[in-house]
């Protein structure tokens, strides 16, 4: 058992040390590649060269990329925080809970590659709205349903019984409840997981595929346009055989350094916003 | 005015919530009638256990088997999440026994970032390094599932930290002070008492992250090589997802082909919800009234 402790001691050591080497790894990494590329014309320009962006910027994919997050917060977040709500203030029967828990449950469990299929067959297709932004959208806005909802539903359940009996007591509608009180005191913790969800949407990939992204377009003006996008315009350098991998990289660090700045800058808002009423 | 108000707000929200059902409901009716055409023409058992997939007729009958694929999807996630599971849980011991609360609150967010960095970028990295390092080491094209496998393991990571270090600490704060007050030492009571009671809730997480692992597209695409094959360690492999993303869009609609795709995304969403709910069915038994 002595030696037994020690190998889990040894063991404990071994998998923080390669956790944060992986890390330390990663973002050096893609630091060091990208450095070079960077510069005022690579984030202003478009992309040109024999090989589509091989030469030139990458500008109008990351106003795109922008565009194709904003439509996925803008259809899924709304949903998620009602649902999230009614799970929490209005629903009074244990049976329901369960379903709607783990229908919630289903829905992140769907693979965002089929997220696409199904945009792709019925709103492209189907509907005939062709590749637009909107059709990504609509797939992006689903993946990131669920990942709003289970997040903004934690943050409901943290509010304090206390202060919803007290103002039950003094006769206040649940409405006003959680329009006056629980909204405002979850602020952090709703917008972390709104920002969280804006960034998941905006590193995917797999939901643009054939669905809104393309190789090259203008800088959209409508929602009913395709796009570039930061994440497909890598996975096409990368695929379609561009002579140097240097712009992927450059491509992967401005993408990297947008959604890792939104999501720290969020888990420190949220964080300094934490439960305010328990510090009191 | 004011009951009319809240009967607004009430409706709002009932109505956003059968919005969010709707849309997941839809999504799986629409799947399942798509993929259906396919069983009018090719048997379930010859689709599951099948090896050739020839979804156009080039030479001879179109062939819809997606056995390569469905083992090549089981095959690089448990593989994944065996390796992920070595280091993610070692590395969860740590966070919840050595660290101090201010350590723990700079590595948590830390280690979530990880999550955050989008699959593509995981795919682009595995095929410049891991790919490379493989050819050198003699396996012949580079791409091979080991390689996807690792470069998954990284993925689930962070959710397999977070979800070990909860409950580790957790466990660690309710039974340490009492082992150790009968003398042990810290490591000791570890290995005797928190791990032991860790192992039920520690088994769910894990599962819990395969079906993260066999919904990923993009990064495993990028470095398993895509060739129907039996998977192997060292051999090429394609997953479900990759053979959706790779041929979604040269499908004919309505073709036996696109039927086919429909099909497959529907084993493996099958799959997924077969996981997750069993999980967090078990979960919940398993917890019982010990919620931690």
């Amino acid at each position: 058992m002595r030696f037994l402790s020690k190998l889990v001691r040894i063991w404990a050591w071994l998998g923080i040390i390669t956790v944060l080497g992986v890390l330390a790894f990663l973002f050096t990494y893609v630091y060091y590649r990208g450095r070079h590329v960077l510069s005022v014309a690579f984030l202003t320009q478009a992309p040109s060269g024999a090989v589509l962006g091989e030469e030139g910027g990458i500008y109008p994919a990351i106003i795109g990329s922008f565009w194709f997050t904003g439509t996925a917060i803008l259809l899924g977040s709304i949903p998620a925080i009602g649902t999230a709500l009614y799970l929490v203030y209005f629903c009074q029967s244990e049976k329901k809970v369960l379903a709607l828990r783990l229908t919630i449950q289903c829905m992140a469990g769907v693979p965002s590659i089929v997220l696409g299929l199904f945009a792709y067959s019925f709103l492209v297709k189907m509907l005939g709205l062709g590749r637009c932004i909107l059709s990504s959208g609509v797939a992006l806005g689903i993946m990131i349903l669920p990942f709003i909802e289970v997040r903004a539903e934690k943050a409901f359940q943290e509010f304090p019984v206390s202060l919803v009996q007290a103002s039950q007591a003094l006769g206040v509608s649940k409405t006003y409840l959680i329009l006056h009180m629980v909204l405002p005191a979850c602020r952090g913790e709703i917008v972390q997981s709104i920002v969280l969800g804006g960034c998941y949407a905006m590193g995917a990939t797999a939901p643009l595929l054939f669905t809104g992204a393309v190789a090259y377009a203008s800088v959209p003006d409508s929602l009913f346009k395709p796009a570039m996008a930061l994440p497909m315009h890598l996975y096409l350098l990368i695929s379609q055989g561009a002579t140097s991998i240097d712009l992927a990289y450059g491509t992967a660090f401005v993408m990297m350094a947008i959604i890792l700045v939104t999501n720290l800058i969020a888990i420190l808002y949220a964080r300094r916003r934490h439960r305010i009423w328990k510090q009191s | 005015m004011r009951t009319i108000k809240n009967k607004l707000g009430q409706w709002v929200i009932g109505a956003l919530t059968l919005m969010t059902l709707m849309s997941l409901a839809f999504v799986i009716y629409f799947i399942i009638q798509e993929a259906l055409p396919l069983f009018a023409e090719v048997s379930l058992s010859d689709f599951l256990l099948g090896d050739r997939w020839m979804p156009i007729a080039f030479t001879g009958e179109p062939s819809f088997g997606i056995r390569n694929f469905l083992l090549g999807t089981l095959y690089v996630s448990f593989l994944a999440m065996a390796i992920a599971s070595v280091t993610g849980i070692g590395a969860a011991i740590w966070l919840a026994c050595v660290a101090d609360d201010t350590i723990r609150n700079w590595l948590y967010p830390l280690i979530s970032l990880l999550a955050g960095i989008p699959s593509v970028i995981f795919g682009l990295i595995g095929l410049t390094i891991l790919v490379p390092f493989f050819y050198r080491l003699g396996v012949h094209p580079g791409s091979c599932v080991l390689c996807a496998a690792i470069v998954l393991a990284v993925m689930l990571l962070p959710y397999i930290i977070s979800s070990c270090a909860d409950t580790l600490y957790k466990l660690n704060k309710r039974y340490l002070t009492a082992a150790t007050g009968l003398g042990v030492t810290k490591w000791y009571a570890i290995t005797t008492v928190i791990l032991p009671l860790s192992v039920k809730y520690l088994a769910t997480s894990l599962m819990l992250a395969i079906g993260r692992a066999m919904g990923e597209t993009m990064a495993v695409m990028m470095v398993m090589g895509n060739a129907n094959l039996f998977p192997s360690l060292l051999g090429k492999g394609e997953t479900i997802a990759a053979v959706i993303a790779l041929e979604m869009g040269t499908a004919e609609n309505g073709s036996l082909h696109y039927h086919g795709l429909y099909a497959a995304g529907l084993v493996l969403l099958l799959l997924l919800f077969f996981i997750n709910l069993s999980m967090g069915l078990l979960r919940k038994v398993l917890l019982g009234k010990e919620e931690l």
